[in-house]
């Protein structure tokens, strides 16, 4: 019996042992099982691509003129692509919201690709799994490195916004027309191009859209000398610009404080705001 | 006034006998509460290794305590030693409360979605401490507990320990045996990877063929008409609930069988058509305090030992294939280990009666077998026949497991073969558990294995050219190709196509791998 509980204590310490080295070792471990299936996904995104992207978005992701935007370059990932479209979240989301959804209209922005993105997802009745949308993410995502380091042949990324400040930058003269496909692409409309005043989130912007019955225009030229007024400007072009890039600064009445994006300061060029105000300006 | 009186019975033992002794009795008094009859003077008794005092004060956790009630008070010395036994009953006992506890770890960690089932096991694996280990415990402690049911039944056939009056106890240990196989195979699904979906409807389909009623059970365990969600969360509810239930109901049937008929002696212990297991007298007893129970507990920690062994420095892992897809069924996909043989049987022929009829039958025979088998004597020398069919029968079990492998009577193309053997689809293989680096980006020739510039890509083109001897009659003036390039940081491109000449120039499909630095299938 001695020999028995001798060697079965033997045999517990051991288990103990080992179990602690295990303890010892499971976060380091569990971080490399981490980007070892990071690693698959990857994988299994390549052979996801080849067999459902690279029709259109060319083999190594640089585009096919006319079918798809290239892919495997910097301004998908350094943000001036979803900036044009006023995305808000990270670039990932934006690529899986692409491909899980897909593009069912040309977009303003890339007129030059006229054929749609089909719809992947099967969350939006697409042809794939989730993860499997996920695995293309990871391989997209996987050129990131290298297309940051590309010193692209075409426009430098040179973006500079606009700021928050009512008179530093001086803007440019404005493109009436650029400025009213702005508004789209920047998603102004979907507040103050709506014909039910009731339910709009934002003043609208033609007199027969706003409750006072005058348009953004008028009343840019007289709210700044209003009684009421608490912001800075002191011109109606410099009304606009506050109340884009500062959008707290004045509240027009019956409408609530936070609900506009306070991000068009950040995603807007000193050019992009001079061609919205000077189309505003035209409206009746 | 005193509302009430608080009693406290160590006060009044310290006023008479003085704190010292008070203690050592209020000790004494609570361990022979806890083990139901034994104080600390039994227990140094018992470790100094003195003989029992008449009447036996160890026998009275037996007759007092909930966990002792059912265990014998003594058993005869001659089934104590490994022979005859081999400890089989015990050790799959242990493994069937052994996988209930790693199993209840792994409930906390997993849902029977299909949307979800497989992100939780890369999150048990990633995200939760000594995931991986528990996971590869339930699934060794899966695979072992078959291996030592099967070891038990043989080891009861070939000792006769079947006959009457045990006859039930075989037939309750044969619903075990199911049981253990079906808690087995509705566990294989869970994971809900390429393995587990489709060896699952390996076997789902092999039960479809039973005449009348094999659709009508298939649709009701799965649920639709093929393993969606629905069939998870039925496999789930029998693998958690249902079949555990109604296993520790038959063991216990089983194990009190056992008791009351006494294990059964060696077959050269007794005479012929004798059962004298529940009479043993005074000199051949062998108490279970201490000396059954210490032989239990080092049976219990050695097999713990072994196990946690095996799954940390030993390095057997539970694999981890890609996400289940309906679409895709891997090459060489096979039913898990323990029906390969019916994957077998189904290659001979006809598969209702190769795949239904012929093993119903002989299942149905395994069972009733005591009632059918009553020669009274259980020595060796007079069951030749038996004994003779039983080794026949792990012969041609074995021989139809392994003919259920895709090593035997798989009729895809020689091309497809070879590329197959570079690049499983049911396992991650040669190439995939090369290491990154070990493969130069390049256009390669498998005959040219020996000039390869690296030790893993030489490895990889000497099986490939290996391969291609092996089929050379059909693959005439072969020549096996691989190129390696890299597309993305990190990520490498394998593909490989065989060319040779069957009437003219063949190439066959070409297969394409991709390799990330960090994916570690080497592991």
């Amino acid at each position: 019996m001695v020999t028995r509980v001798a060697l079965g204590t033997v045999f517990m310490v051991a288990t103990l042992m080992i179990v602690s080295f295990t303890a010892i070792d499971e976060p380091a471990r569990m971080a490399k099982f981490e980007s070892g299936y990071e690693g698959r996904s990857v994988e299994a995104g390549a052979a996801l691509y080849a067999n459902n992207c690279a029709t259109c978005h060319g083999p190594d992701g640089k585009g096919i003129a006319g079918r798809a935007p290239a892919l495997n370059v910097a301004d998908l990932y350094n943000g001036t692509r979803f900036r044009e479209m006023g995305w808000g979240g990270t670039t990932r989301d934006y690529v899986y919201g692409a491909i899980a959804s897909g593009r069912p209209r040309a977009s303003a922005a890339f007129a030059e690709y006229p054929q749609r993105m089909p719809t992947w997802s099967r969350e939006f009745g697409g042809p794939l799994r989730p993860d499997q949308v996920n695995n293309i993410v990871d391989f997209v995502m996987n050129w990131e490195e290298t297309a940051l380091l590309e010193t692209v042949a075409e426009k430098p990324s040179d973006f500079v916004s606009v700021g928050l400040d009512l008179k530093d930058p001086v803007l440019p003269a404005g493109d009436v027309a650029r400025g009213e496909k702005l508004t789209q692409t920047y998603g102004c409309v979907a507040c103050h191009m709506n014909p039910d005043m009731n339910v709009a989130p934002g003043p609208g912007w033609p007199a027969k859209y706003y409750s006072g019955g005058v348009s953004i225009a008028e009343r840019a030229a007289t709210r700044f000398t209003a009684a009421d007024y608490t912001g800075k400007a002191t011109s109606a072009e410099e009304y606009l610009r506050e109340s884009i890039v500062q959008t707290n600064a004045y509240i027009v009445p019956t409408y609530a404080a936070n609900i506009m994006p306070v991000i068009y300061g950040e995603q807007m060029a000193a050019q992009d705001l001079a061609d919205v105000i000077a189309y505003l300006q035209t409206i009746e | 006034m005193a509302l009430f009186k608080l009693h406290v019975p160590i006060l009044d033992d310290i006023k008479t006998k003085g704190w010292r002794s008070a203690l050592v009795a209020t000790v004494d008094q609570t361990v022979e509460r806890i083990t139901a009859g034994i104080n600390v003077g039994e227990i140094r008794s018992i470790l100094r290794g003195d003989a029992p005092q008449r009447p036996n004060p160890r026998v009275k956790p037996h007759a007092d305590g909930f966990w002792m009630h059912m265990r014998p008070t003594f058993f005869h010395e001659q089934v104590m030693s490994l022979y005859p036994t081999f400890r089989l009953g015990w050790l799959t006992t242990y493994m069937l409360v052994f996988e209930t506890i790693t199993g209840l770890f792994l409930m906390l960690w997993y849902t029977p979605s299909p949307d979800i089932a497989y992100t939780n096991m890369l999150s048990l694996l990633s995200n939760v401490p000594f995931g991986l280990f528990m996971r590869d415990l339930h699934r060794l402690g899966a695979e072992l507990m078959v291996m030592l049911v099967l070891l038990h039944m043989l080891r009861t056939f070939v000792t006769g320990s079947y006959k009457k009056p045990r006859q039930f106890t075989w037939f309750t240990g044969g619903v075990l045996l199911l049981l253990t196989l079906f808690l087995s195979f509705s566990g294989y699904l869970l994971p809900w990877d390429q393995l587990a979906l489709w060896a699952v409807t390996i076997g789902a389909s092999m039960a479809e063929a039973t005449p009348v009623v094999g659709r009508e059970v298939n649709l009701l365990v799965r649920g639709g008409a093929d393993i969606g969600a629905n069939g998870l969360l039925r496999f789930y509810l029998l693998h958690v609930f249902a079949l555990p239930l109604i296993a520790f109901i038959f063991v216990g049937v089983h194990y009190y069988k056992v008791i009351i008929h006494g294990h059964s002696l060696p077959p050269g212990a007794e005479k012929v058509g004798e059962d004298t297991a529940r009479k043993v007298p005074m000199e051949r007893r062998m108490y279970f305090l201490p000396d059954v129970m210490t032989r239990e507990l080092f049976w219990t920690v050695g097999w713990l030992a072994l196990m946690v062994f095996m799954v940390t420095w030993g390095g057997w892992h539970a694999p981890l294939e890609p996400h289940a897809d309906s679409q895709i069924t891997p090459l060489h996909t096979t039913a898990p280990w323990y029906f390969l043989w019916l994957q077998g049987m189904l290659k001979l022929g006809d598969k209702v009666f190769f795949g239904v009829i012929l093993p119903g039958i002989l299942s149905g025979l395994l069972f009733v077998m005591p009632y059918l088998e009553v020669g009274p004597s259980r020595r060796y020398a007079d069951r030749r026949v038996g004994l003779s069919i039983a080794a026949l029968t792990v012969v041609i079990m074995s021989l139809l497991t392994f003919m259920g492998t895709p090593y035997y009577g798989v009729s895809s193309s020689p091309d497809q073969e070879v590329l197959t053997t570079l690049a499983p689809q049911t396992h991650p293989g040669l190439l995939r558990g090369t290491a990154y680096d070990e493969l130069p980006v390049g256009d390669w020739v498998a005959s040219g294995w020996n000039n390869a510039p690296s030790q893993g890509l030489q490895a990889v083109l000497q099986l490939y050219n290996k391969e291609i001897e092996r089929y050379s009659d059909e693959l005439v003036n072969a020549k096996g190709k691989m190129s390696i390039t890299e597309i993305q940081a990190g990520l490498k491109q394998v593909t490989m196509q065989l060319e040779w000449e069957d009437n003219g120039a063949q190439a066959s499909e070409p297969v394409i791998v991709y390799l990330h630095r960090d994916s570690g299938y080497e592991h």
